[in-house]
């Protein structure tokens, strides 16, 4: 009995002792909610309570402004008001959903009314320019390092099974892109405009940026403490982030990309993605980023893209969970074999 | 030199397609030799994620009834500009002009909606008064 | 007899230490040492605005998403392949009273959701959400069930005008945004609802409607309509829990609103973080394998 009662006293000594070094380890890792005896910053950076700059809200990243400078625009990096205003018009007129010319087979790509579509995706980026790429100075992707026998291989396969899926013959899931099978999309970095849903909404809280992104319902929560990466074998869709404060710029770092999720089927292993956010006025963020994989493209490139601040809301954007479309793919495809048609 | 320019564009876009398509090119789905033409009444549209669907009764000249499914776009759009679930109701009459599925099912994408006096569905902002709308809910 | 004796010598050791640990420990935490009840004297750590720090990466360690009410260890399906990795854990049950006041269908409609659980078939539009639960095919849980998933989520609440506290769930990264003192209703149903907060006292109340009423409450069955709503209660007892307390109201299944309430615990590994768990690429095969091409054919 009285051993019993000794050892109940010590598990309950224990307990104690353990809920100590808990609360102590607890403490050491507790973001300090202080604001920071930083050096005044200028006076027109909007700053959290706690001194970081502040990058919070809800913003619209879209333009029509194209990745990559058009041929015909190619000797301008910039354009004047009269040419900026000939640029947006013809991009919005190619752009436009509700023309019907063109053909058929163009118009059943067009797919639908131009108001499902984000209105902002028609307007050309406030500065002019040509392209959202800034470097390499042509404003285009660099060209690519000769692909080894393995990415070649790759890369015919992929074709293969795009024009397949193109046909509406794909012959299981896996030969559908990322997107179709709601796995991820524009939330994988680096961010990119898209037709709709560019909505994209920051949370900052002390030792975090968190970046929530519509399509597919993720968010990104960048720890901006200084800790490590992630070791590189635990890789993942949208890689590993870590930010840190640069002045007014939140650099965010991303490693540990799985092989099928980088831009541009680059390679994981030394694929490297940087990011710059930096609040340039209350109503816009410019985000820039610069991509380097020596095994994919022969220099790095960088693109500048404004993101601008809307009163929108953003709204849940479910898709594997009612993604009737990759059935009725897949069973069309089957259906039209039976009938005796076929893709090579 | 517009129309050289254009096609530059069109060039540029055609190799930059990933930004740029919905969530599936549509010409996958959907035949382009098979446009469509129907008049219909909604019997349900279903709000949902990557694309919304369009539930349409078509009386056929022999008194039959087809039940269509017409596919839209995110809803997440017209969310944005003021339209809810009971933005379109039932019993609502609507054209439809699109392009029927290759494997010839009753579907079909939605390329072009209309009301019968010519009014582009989901054209404009909730709250018109559009004869679509329930009025009880609109803002 | 000299193990025994080693043994006790050990344990005084601890004992010293543990004690000395104790009595230290009282006036710091300022906690009872009979873990499971907190003081509710408690006060949480503020934000800049003055409101309660709920950041942090939490986790539910209860059984509950097997079951929410009393169940036994059970073996899961195929055991003759899954042995004891597809079996079930034990666990005593969340909700208030252990009983959930069904409406008599809806007690057979539960029944018949757990006897098809494991069952899918997306061969038809309008069946496509008729069988199965939703978790086997990777769909977002909803709430409050995301909450007491095996896995963590992560609160990022910030501090000042903007009207947002985000919650970010492991589970096929799912998210939802809390809109504080919101006004306007959900446009449609969403699968993680529409979630309007505010504070009372310490307690972070949300109010979720605009459920999808596919989803479950846990691999047993229970399930809901769209008229759900839900109000859960985040309350911080400790630097490392919060007392998490739900109501159910559904007038369409049940017939009486009930409870549900569990701690959540804080993830405390260093460098701990959210991580992936995007499961649809596991699902495919089992949803969509049917319209696969097969070599044969």
């Amino acid at each position: 009995m009285k051993i019993i009662s000794f050892i109940a006293a010590l598990v309950v000594m224990v307990a104690g002792g353990v809920l100590l070094t808990f609360a102590q380890s607890a403490q050491g890792q507790a973001p300090a909610v202080k604001a920071k005896s930083t050096t005044s910053p200028p006076a027109k950076t909007r700053r959290t309570p706690w001194g970081d700059p502040d990058l919070q809200g809800i913003w619209n990243i879209a333009t029509s402004t194209p990745l990559q400078r058009p041929d015909r625009v190619s000797a301008k990096t910039v354009l004047n008001d009269e040419e900026a205003v000939e640029f947006q018009e013809e991009l919005a007129q190619e752009l436009n959903r509700d023309r019907r010319d063109g053909g058929p087979e163009a118009d059943v790509n067009r797919a639908y009314n131009e108001h499902w579509m984000d209105a902002r995706r028609l307007e050309i980026v406030k500065d002019k320019r040509t392209s959202l790429i800034v470097d390499p100075p042509d404003g285009r992707i660099p060209a690519l390092v000769p692909p080894t026998p393995e990415v070649q291989k790759k890369r015919e396969a992929g074709a293969a099974a795009a024009r397949r899926f193109a046909a509406g013959m794909p012959r299981g899931p896996e030969e559908m892109s990322n997107p179709v099978r709601c796995i991820i999309r524009t939330d994988r970095p680096p961010y990119l405009p898209t037709i709709y849903n560019n909505t994209y909404q920051i949370f900052q809280s002390p030792g975090y940026v968190a970046i929530l992104v519509e399509m597919i319902h993720s968010a990104r929560i960048i720890p901006v403490d200084g800790r490590p990466h992630l070791r590189t074998g635990l890789r993942q869709w949208l890689g590993d982030t870590r930010g840190r404060w640069d002045g007014d710029t939140l650099v965010i770092e991303t490693t540990n990309f799985r092989p099928d999720s980088t831009f541009g089927d680059a390679d994981p292993s030394t694929y490297k993605l940087t990011e710059r956010l930096t609040r340039v006025d209350p109503d816009t963020i410019a985000y820039e980023f610069t991509v380097e994989d020596p095994k994919t493209w022969t220099r790095p490139w960088t693109a500048l893209i404004p993101w601008n601040k809307t009163q929108d809301q953003l709204y849940e954007y479910a898709c594997h969970e009612d993604n009737y479309d990759i059935v009725h793919l897949l069973a069309g495809a089957r259906k039209r074999e039976k009938a005796g048609e076929a893709v090579k | 030199m517009r129309m050289k320019f254009l096609v530059a564009v069109i060039a540029v876009m055609v190799l930059e397609l990933a930004p740029l398509v919905a969530h599936h090119a549509f010409n996958s789905e959907f035949d382009s030799k098979r446009p469509i033409k129907l008049r219909g009444t909604v019997t349900k549209m279903e709000w949902i994620n990557p694309h919304a669907w369009i539930h349409v009764d078509v009386k056929k000249p022999d008194g039959s009834v087809e039940k269509w499914m017409i596919e839209a776009g995110t809803p997440n759009t017209l969310f944005r500009r003021g339209f809810t679930k009971n933005s379109l109701q039932a019993g609502t009459e609507v054209l439809i002009d699109g392009y029927q599925s290759k494997d010839g099912s009753l579907r079909a994408n939605g390329r072009d909606l209309t009301l019968p006096n010519g009014q582009t569905l989901f054209l404009g902002s909730s709250g018109t008064g559009a004869p679509y709308e329930d009025k009880t809910k609109s803002k | 007899m000299r193990s025994r004796l080693s043994i006790f010598a050990m344990g005084v050791g601890l004992a010293g230490i543990a004690g000395l640990l104790w009595l230290v420990a009282i006036p710091t935490e300022g906690q009872s040492t009979n873990v499971g009840t907190f003081p509710g004297s408690y006060k949480a750590p503020r934000m800049p605005d003055g409101k309660p720090n709920l950041n942090g990466i939490w986790q539910a360690f209860t059984t509950a998403n097997w079951d929410i009410q009393d169940h036994e260890a059970q073996p899961g399906p195929h055991p003759e392949l899954m042995g004891a990795y597809g079996a079930g854990p034990a666990g005593q049950g969340v909700v208030e009273g252990n009983e959930i006041p069904y409406q008599a269908w809806a007690l057979a409609k539960k029944k018949e959701n757990y006897e098809n659980r494991m069952k899918v078939d997306v061969s038809s539009d309008e069946r496509w959400h008729d069988l199965g639960d939703p978790e086997l095919k990777c769909y977002m849980p909803g709430v409050p069930r995301a909450t007491y998933m095996p896995f963590p989520f992560q609160i990022v609440q910030g501090s000042g005008p903007e009207p947002y506290i985000l919650m970010a769930y492991e589970f096929t990264s799912s998210t939802r945004v809390i809109r504080m003192n919101w006004k306007d209703e959900a446009p449609a149903e969403s699968w993680m609802g529409w979630s309007r907060g505010r504070w009372d006292g310490d307690t972070l109340v949300v109010d979720v409607t605009g459920l999808r009423k596919e989803t479950w409450f846990d691999r047993a069955g229970n399930f809901h309509s769209d008229a759900l709503h839900v109000v859960e209660r985040y309350t911080p007892v400790s630097p490392y829990h919060l007392q998490y307390d739900v109501t159910i109201e559904d007038p369409q299944v049940f017939t009486r609103p009930w409870k549900m309430s569990m701690p959540l615990y804080r993830r405390m590994e260093k460098d701990v973080q959210l991580l992936e768990f995007k499961c649809v690429p596991f699902t495919e095969e089992l949803v969509f394998g049917p319209f696969r091409k097969r070599s044969s054919e």
